[in-house]
């Protein structure tokens, strides 16, 4: 019954994607891997993304955390993968953009990925102290002394979006590197120790909420929160390109035909009721993009950072 | 508030399924404890998947049945084998294997066991009793404050290494070394990497502890032969267990503080059991009135250390319910299996999730008792293995723990750095160098390097006088430096004592 089964499904697959993938993919599991370890962000979304990605598939989906060298052990174990579609990766961006456009060896080349879905992206915003007198970004700017920011490494996409969107805002920072986690750069803010921190707007709900920290702006083109101006609405429309994304990608050539069939089924994973209430618990904001609009996103990125390089080197 | 979902906790654990999870988690924390190379953040790393398909208070019980029991079982290899089973046993071996090859392994298996199961309950109670303050405790620790306790740590190596003083600075000075490859952690500079990748991110932990321990120990027992108990005591009785337990009770003030260290230790992120549980030991020999008869089978340096690691979970929730962040490796890996299960870790946590974070900790702290119960009906055929030839015991212990190491992380660059450890561990056995100042200074100079850029960085460059400043700042500084004159000013007394001969009136 079940071999019978089988071959139905094979013969259908075949009048549908063409011989040469005909059994994709039912034969053997999909490996997902994650660049980091168990228990972050790129992981928690690998992870619940995965059985719903089973479920539209028909195909058993395993997540394999490669974890080591700032995220770029698990991305060169994609680009060296067979691309049949049975290994994919999900990738920091514009973490690994900005490291490849600064001329970094990342081991693999982000222009040869097959790149499949865009899945999840985060816009940052500005906080600081819950009780601080510190209003606006105007009174940042006038401290009369380079305002102190907290983040985790230098290399994060955090800290490069601090150092040029305050470039472009026109005022000096000191940027407090070396905090184990986003939570620890917030908490060295409700300290006092630094004046503000630059982080993921869902990150800092958490504590503006608890009235720990206060958003003085967010870098976006619409009003996300009651009250909070936008970068866009203060004069620095660019500022609101900047973000965090989580995408997803294949080996260098991989067939068209098996990528368009994982991008529908990403596609409706992220539609599914399990993934979107994860993500409305959560506060992830999904954001699906297909193949193409994925690889145009991944273009404009290396190019908007591009004009940066001097000041991030 | 707090007290009503205790009590909750407590009658949802007693339930049927829910004990099925905790007693599992105990079992395998118990293994994954005695097994050198792997540990808590091991287990919980391996089961998170599994986790997935859980009810979320399920795997609450789950991953603090595994918490709670790790560290009891890595007792167990490190008084019988003189090779912890988890990083923070390794201040057990101190003490717990002098008393090993005395035939006294039941004892201070006994002894490890109770002070384990009270180290957690005082752990919980001291939690429970904090968590109002949880946020001022948090944000009273800034990096000042774990610059000066990194230090605090490091003098208490000089303090730690009687009679071997200038070896064990050596050994400390080639730990602070070694915590300095790889990338500085502010400005992103790769240091003493020689090209290496593998060394961009540091040298790694798990695998350097595995190899100065394990397999540094296993070369020593190999090349000595027989068994570790020796021959001399081949028909002894093994006896002792009950001795052991109430040991801790006789010793109830050097048990109080050992957990006290270790909850505050656990409260602060970022340092770990490790830490805890050496400066648990190192305060107890300090103010000892005998502090000779240390490192030769003293049950107060198995008692210390052992209610330090396990009060240390206790203290580890404190900045979780606090703000939601993690305070050991375990707790952040416990967060990440609650992300998992569609809850975002928060400041607001105890407020909506008080389920699970007292399930937590009463798993935890049920499986603290429930690992050394377990432990102690064992115990008497755990401690057979001193008597095993070593030619049958070393081969099983190093092919386990490189197993072990591999399994983290799959990289087989981890158990080439196990190998290399353990033969520099080997060597500093043979010239009596002692490793675990090396490791401690391992473990610190990374937190001490990384908070003293970002104090100088704060304070425009004027370090001294912000850490003069804060008040908790001053209070470390103090202890810092009493730790320090301490010892020395006792001796300057004695020596003048019995010079003069002059009788102290009280």
């Amino acid at each position: 019954m079940k071999r019978f089964l089988a071959a139905g499904a094979i013969a259908l697959a075949t009048l549908t994607t063409g011989a040469a993938l005909a059994e994709y993919p039912t034969d053997k599991p999909i490996k997902f891997v994650i660049p980091y370890g168990t228990g972050g962000g790129f992981d928690t979304i690998v992870r619940t993304f995965a059985p719903a990605v089973e479920k539209e598939l028909g195909a058993t989906v395993v997540p394999e955390n490669i974890k080591g060298a700032s995220g770029t052990r698990g991305g060169q174990a994609v680009a060296r993968a067979d691309a049949d579609g049975y290994t994919i990766g999900i990738y920091n961006i514009p973490g690994l953009t900005v490291a490849e456009t600064l001329g970094r060896d990342i081991g693999f080349s982000l222009n040869e990925v097959s790149w499949i879905a865009n899945l999840a992206a985060s816009k940052y915003g500005i906080a600081v102290k819950g009780d601080s007198p510190i209003k606006s970004v105007e009174d940042l700017c006038k401290l009369g002394r380079p305002i102190k920011l907290s983040d985790t490494g230098k290399d994060s996409t955090s800290s490069i979006t601090a150092v040029i969107a305050f470039q472009m805002i026109g005022c000096d920072i000191t940027n407090i590197t070396g905090y184990g986690g986003s939570n620890d750069t917030m908490i060295a803010v409700m300290r006092g120790e630094v004046d503000a921190t630059l982080k993921p707007i869902t990150s800092l709900k958490k504590y503006t909420e608890t009235k720990d920290l206060r958003m003085i702006v967010t870098l976006t083109n619409e009003p996300v929160l009651e009250g909070v101006p936008t970068t866009t609405e203060l004069g620095y429309p660019e500022l609101a390109k900047f973000g965090l994304n989580r995408v997803v990608g294949g080996p260098p050539n991989m067939p068209a035909a098996v990528v368009e069939k994982l991008a529908t089924a990403f596609e409706g994973a992220a539609n599914s009721e399990a993934v979107q209430i994860w993500a409305s618990n959560t506060g992830t904001e999904l954001s699906f993009m297909g193949p193409e609009e994925t690889k145009s996103m991944m273009s404009d990125l290396s190019s908007f950072y591009l004009q940066f390089k001097n000041l991030l080197q | 508030m707090g007290f009503d979902a205790l009590v909750d906790a407590v009658v949802q654990v007693g339930s049927g399924g829910s004990f099925l999870y905790l007693a599992a988690g105990i079992l395998l924390g118990l293994c994954f404890g005695v097994i050198p190379g792997l540990g808590g953040t091991t287990a919980l790393a391996l089961l998170m998947p599994v986790t997935f398909g859980m009810e979320s208070l399920d795997a609450m019980y789950l991953a603090g049945g595994v918490m709670g029991a790790t560290s009891f079982g890595g007792s167990i290899t490190a008084i019988l084998l003189n090779t912890p089973g988890t990083a923070p046993n390794a201040a057990t071996t101190f003490d717990g294997y002098p008393l090993a090859q005395q035939g006294k392994a039941g004892l201070a298996i006994g002894a490890a066991a109770c002070s384990s199961s009270m180290g957690g309950l005082i752990g919980l109670f001291t939690l429970i009793l904090f968590i109002p303050l949880a946020k001022e405790i948090v944000l009273s620790f800034g990096p000042a404050e774990f610059f000066l306790l990194t230090i605090l740590g490091l003098t208490a190596i000089a303090v730690s290494v009687r009679g071997k003083l200038l070896r064990g600075l050596i050994a400390g000075a080639v730990g602070l070394m070694f915590a300095f490859v790889g990338s500085d952690a502010i400005t992103g500079d790769l240091r003493f990497t020689g090209g290496i990748d593998y060394l961009w991110d540091g040298i790694p932990l798990v695998p350097t502890l595995t190899g100065m321990f394990a397999i540094s120990q296993m070369l020593e027992l190999a090349l000595k032969g027989g068994s570790v108990a020796g021959k001399s005591t081949g028909n002894m009785k093994i006896t002792g267990v009950g001795l052991g337990v109430l040991s801790v009770f006789q010793n109830w003030t050097v048990l109080l503080r050992g957990s006290i260290i270790g909850t505050l230790i656990g409260a602060i992120p970022g340092l770990g059991g490790t830490v805890a549980s050496f400066l648990a030991y190192s305060s107890t020999v300090q103010t000892d009135k005998d502090p000779e008869s240390y490192g030769k089978g003293n049950i107060r340096g198995v008692i210390a250390p052992e209610a330090a690691n396990n009060a240390k979970d206790g203290g580890s929730l404190i900045p979780t319910v606090a703000f939601g962040i993690p305070g050991s490796a375990e707790t952040a890996l416990f967060l990440g299996i609650l992300v998992l299960h569609g809850i975002d870790p928060g400041p607001s946590i105890l407020l909506y999730h008080e389920r699970e974070i007292y399930g937590l900790i009463v798993a935890i702290t049920a499986a603290a008792v429930g690992a050394s119960l377990v432990g102690l009906l064992l115990s008497r055929f755990l401690i057979l293995i001193t008597r095993i030839d070593v030619g049958i015991v070393v081969p099983v212990v190093i092919a386990v723990s490189l197993t072990g190491v591999y399994v983290l992380d799959g990289r087989m660059a981890d158990v080439l750095l196990t190998v290399i450890m353990g033969l520099i561990g080997y060597l500093m056995i043979r010239f009596d160098y002692p490793r675990l100042t090396l490791v401690i200074a391992l473990v610190l100079g990374e937190t001490a390097e990384r908070s003293f850029h970002q104090v100088q960085l704060i304070s425009d460059g004027h370090a001294f006088g912000f850490m003069l400043a804060r008040p908790v700042s001053v209070i470390l500084l103090v202890v810092t430096l009493l730790t320090f004159f301490l010892p020395i000013a006792r001796k300057l007394l004695d020596a003048r004592k019995s010079k003069t001969s002059v009788v102290v009136a009280r």
